[in-house]
């Protein structure tokens, strides 16, 4: 318990380690976006996403013992659901569960409305092409142009260099250019 | 690249992850490389179609039931493990109960016995099961 005082998020992962039941609902609410976020990115529809970036919660409030508060808690929470991810689309196999409905479109209340279908037909292009590609490739090209990243930070969440992020992104671009090629959107 | 360049340099360039002097010398590079300007233009190209994608918010009804069915999940999981415990410790004092109680071998003895055996039987399972999921799982010890 803290007393009434306002605490941070650094805190309230601390609350969590040292064993504050109360400070896992918190750090929920806190990082659940952010997780369920990370999951679409990976499997491409909400329920799948809802689901295991839930398990992830549950497998981190199960690791707690083991995670090093001096590191940021989001980059390990999202190296388990990376590898949740992985392993799901690995049993799955087949990517069969693409959905359109996880994708931002234009509102209706556009007052251009064909350049509306316009952008919102390249937008579900783009998120369809984006499913081509190997997660890995997917995971990169959504860090950076969707979610704005930078380089070092990718790098901080993957647990890769600075230069493994720029040659996966060269890659991931290489091959999605090749896709949008292919439905003819470039 | 056959001007001797890196293709990484066009990545950061687009990126914007050059430092100033960086940038103004490869912009002089690529008034002069045809190779390295196409791999740009097709880059901003690409960038600027997925720097359109954004990715829906869902309701506040959605995040409202998603802590709840968080928390009902893990309430469940605890349930389930408690259930099997108290399961297998009934069922094996009841089988104990009807192995030293066999004086003279009747049926519906052996049929019960068979029956809680069985059933302890499949609890063993689902608790083995249970506790080797637990050690291969992987991400029980993620550490960063």
């Amino acid at each position: 318990m803290n007393g009434g005082k306002v605490i941070g998020p650094k805190e309230i992962v601390l609350e969590w380690v040292k064993g504050d039941p109360s400070a896992f609902g918190r750090i929920v609410k806190m990082t659940m976006k952010q997780a369920y976020a990370v999951a679409l990115s990976f499997v491409g529809n909400a329920d799948d996403a809802k689901d295991i970036s839930q398990e992830a919660f549950i497998h981190a409030h199960r690791a707690r013992s083991r995670y090093d508060p001096d590191r940021e808690f989001f980059p390990w929470l999202y190296t388990i659901i990376r590898n949740l991810c992985l392993n799901f689309l690995k049993k799955r196999k087949v990517q069969t569960n693409l959905s359109l409905d996880a994708l931002e479109l234009k509102p209706s209340r556009d007052p251009n409305p064909q350049e509306q279908v316009i952008v919102n037909e390249k937008r579900e292009m783009v998120w369809k092409a984006l499913f081509e590609l190997t997660p890995e490739h997917r995971e990169v090209i959504i860090l950076k142009d969707i979610n704005g990243y930078s380089y070092a930070e990718i790098a901080g969440i993957l647990d890769v260099p600075i230069g493994t992020v720029m040659s996966r992104l060269y890659y991931a671009r290489e091959k999605l250019y090749e896709v949008l090629k292919g439905f003819k959107s470039i | 690249m056959k001007c001797g360049r890196t293709e990484l340099d066009s990545v950061r360039y687009i990126d914007d992850e050059m430092t100033q002097e960086e940038r103004a010398e490869y912009e002089e590079h690529l008034l002069s490389c045809e190779e390295c300007r196409e791999t740009v233009e097709r880059f901003k190209e690409l960038k600027a179609l997925t720097g359109r994608v954004r990715m829906k918010d869902p309701t506040d009804e959605f995040w409202e039931d998603y802590w709840k069915s968080l928390y009902r999940r893990m309430e469940r999981r605890v349930a389930w493990i408690f259930i099997i415990i108290g399961a297998f410790i009934f069922f094996a004092y009841a089988l104990y109960e009807i192995l030293i109680s066999f004086k003279k071998f009747t049926l519906d003895k052996a049929g019960l016995a068979f029956v809680l055996a069985g059933i302890i039987l499949l609890l063993i399972s689902v608790i083995r099961e249970r506790v080797h999921e637990y050690k291969v799982d992987r991400y029980k010890d993620v550490q960063r």
